[in-house]
């Protein structure tokens, strides 16, 4: 079996340390790259992120990453997008003002009513049961959010409870985007980091 | 279901993980790492780490420990307070592998930062450090820096009124580490309903917990000193919370978990 190399991208947003460890502790072999040439040969990209979606984007397009995503989402390299990462995977986002997203599913990103955040340890309700997902029906992730995907339920895998119901995990092709953070949740964020990574690149 | 949540916290003075007793007088517990690693197997909810000396000695944020947090590599989400001053701290500090951040000495000294904080990381990132006492029945705020009590001031009222900080420590800091000793009062006389609490300062029953967590806007209870001198204290006194929405605990053997029925 070959070995699985995942390219961590590095783009001054996000919590990548936490997302690194968590990967290895699977036992799969992590690179981070702010560049294309860093990211380049990598079998999986993952995009992490915290903090808010305007500067998130602009980092990307200043490092020459929104055009690389894109190309190699549309290559069929897999991608996995985690909490803000989730979010720039859409065409764009009412943080702050309207902010074009990297398109790659269609959908917007907009905030919970009445300056609600959603903050804690909340369950994942599947909405189609497939492979990767099925284990993790049921199980409880750490989510820190204070927007959401308003998404098409076509590309919709999972949905959690927070004054409505919202899409709290989606894929569309080899492009998945998990709301919550799989790297701090505990045995089930690994559970489900290790299913997702074997499904994407063995596909 | 949203979870209620127990958080973990590690109180560090002068490099060290102590014991604090109203944060007037503390008794070392061991080296930091030990203690984060301890509270991270024990499957606590969010661990909190709080540098309480930085600020009053000017020295920023403890990056050494937060790189040693960072190469350890924690699977449980970590908060981080201490030294804080900037918005490229804040940053950094997220950077590093903290997923929220713990503003205590900014609220006192420059709102303005804040709000720099907020629009950059986002209000989920910020939880507001809200030491707390009763005096003739008023609640007062307490500022570390000048050891003095005073009523929440208007623009930290906007401040939590608007949304900036997502949630509020508050803590008893006078029953801080005294068995039985937080003050509920504190929680029924905090004015900003709609901030969510988190309440904190001798914690040491499960059963007063368990009134608290009863309370909407109580979203979690923080524990210090009580988990550090029983085998498996996190994981009973989550188990004595069982029938509110709490994760059950997880008792972690060499090679396999073991999930006890989440509510």
């Amino acid at each position: 079996m070959r070995t699985i190399t995942v390219g961590v991208v590095d783009y001054g947003s996000g919590n990548q340390a936490s997302v690194v460890h968590s990967l290895r502790s699977l036992g799969i072999r992590v690179r981070i790259g702010g560049t294309p040439d860093e990211l380049d040969g990598t079998h999986l990209l993952v995009l992490p992120g915290v903090g808010a979606f305007p500067a998130a984007m602009e980092v990307l397009h200043q490092k020459g990453l929104v055009s690389y995503l894109k190309e190699s989402a549309r290559n069929g390299r897999p991608l996995i997008g985690i909490c803000l990462g989730m979010q720039l995977l859409m065409s764009g986002s009412h943080e702050h003002c309207y902010t074009e997203g990297l398109d790659l599913i269609p959908g917007e990103v907009i905030p919970f009513d009445g300056q609600s955040v959603h903050i804690g340890w909340n369950t994942l309700e599947l909405t189609r049961q497939t492979a990767p997902w099925s284990a993790s029906d049921g199980e409880a992730f750490y989510f820190n959010h204070s927007y959401y995907l308003s998404a098409p339920e076509e590309y919709q895998v999972a949905v959690t409870r927070h004054q409505s119901v919202f899409t709290s995990a989606l894929q569309r092709g080899k492009v998945v985007g998990l709301q919550f953070h799989p790297e701090k949740s505990q045995s089930a964020g690994k559970v489900l980091l290790k299913n997702l990574i074997i499904e994407l690149t063995h596909a | 279901m949203l979870k209620k949540r127990l958080v973990g916290v590690v109180t560090i003075k002068n490099g060290w993980a102590v014991q604090s007793f109203g944060y007037q007088r503390y008794l070392p517990l061991g080296k930091p790492m030990c203690v984060i690693e301890n509270l991270d197997r024990w499957g606590v909810d969010e661990i909190l780490v709080q540098v309480i000396d930085r600020s009053a000695g000017g020295q920023g944020p403890d990056f050494d420990l937060l790189e040693r947090i960072g190469k350890h590599g924690l699977e449980t989400p970590l908060i981080y307070g201490g030294g804080i001053r900037t918005e490229a701290d804040g940053v950094r500090i997220v950077q590093m592998g903290a997923d929220r951040l713990l503003i205590d000495t900014l609220l006192h000294q420059n709102l303005a930062e804040v709000y720099c904080l907020a629009n950059k990381l986002g209000a989920q990132a910020l939880i507001a450090s809200l030491p707390m006492s009763l005096s003739d029945g008023q609640l007062n705020w307490h500022d570390y820096r000048t050891n003095s009590d005073r009523p929440v001031s208007a623009e930290l009222e906007r401040c939590l009124r608007l949304g900036v900080l997502s949630e509020a420590l508050l803590v008893d800091w006078k029953s801080e580490g005294r068995v039985d000793g937080f003050t509920n009062t504190l929680v029924e006389k905090f004015p900003f309903k709609n901030t969510p609490l988190i309440a904190f300062g001798g914690l040491s029953d499960p059963a007063q917990a368990r009134e608290l967590l009863e309370r909407s806007n109580v979203t979690a209870v923080a524990v210090g000193n009580f988990f550090n001198y029983r085998e498996h204290a996190a994981q009973n006194y989550k188990l004595a919370l069982k029938g509110l929405p709490v994760r059950m605990p997880t008792f972690r053997t060499e090679n396999t978990f073991m999930a006890a029925a989440d509510v």
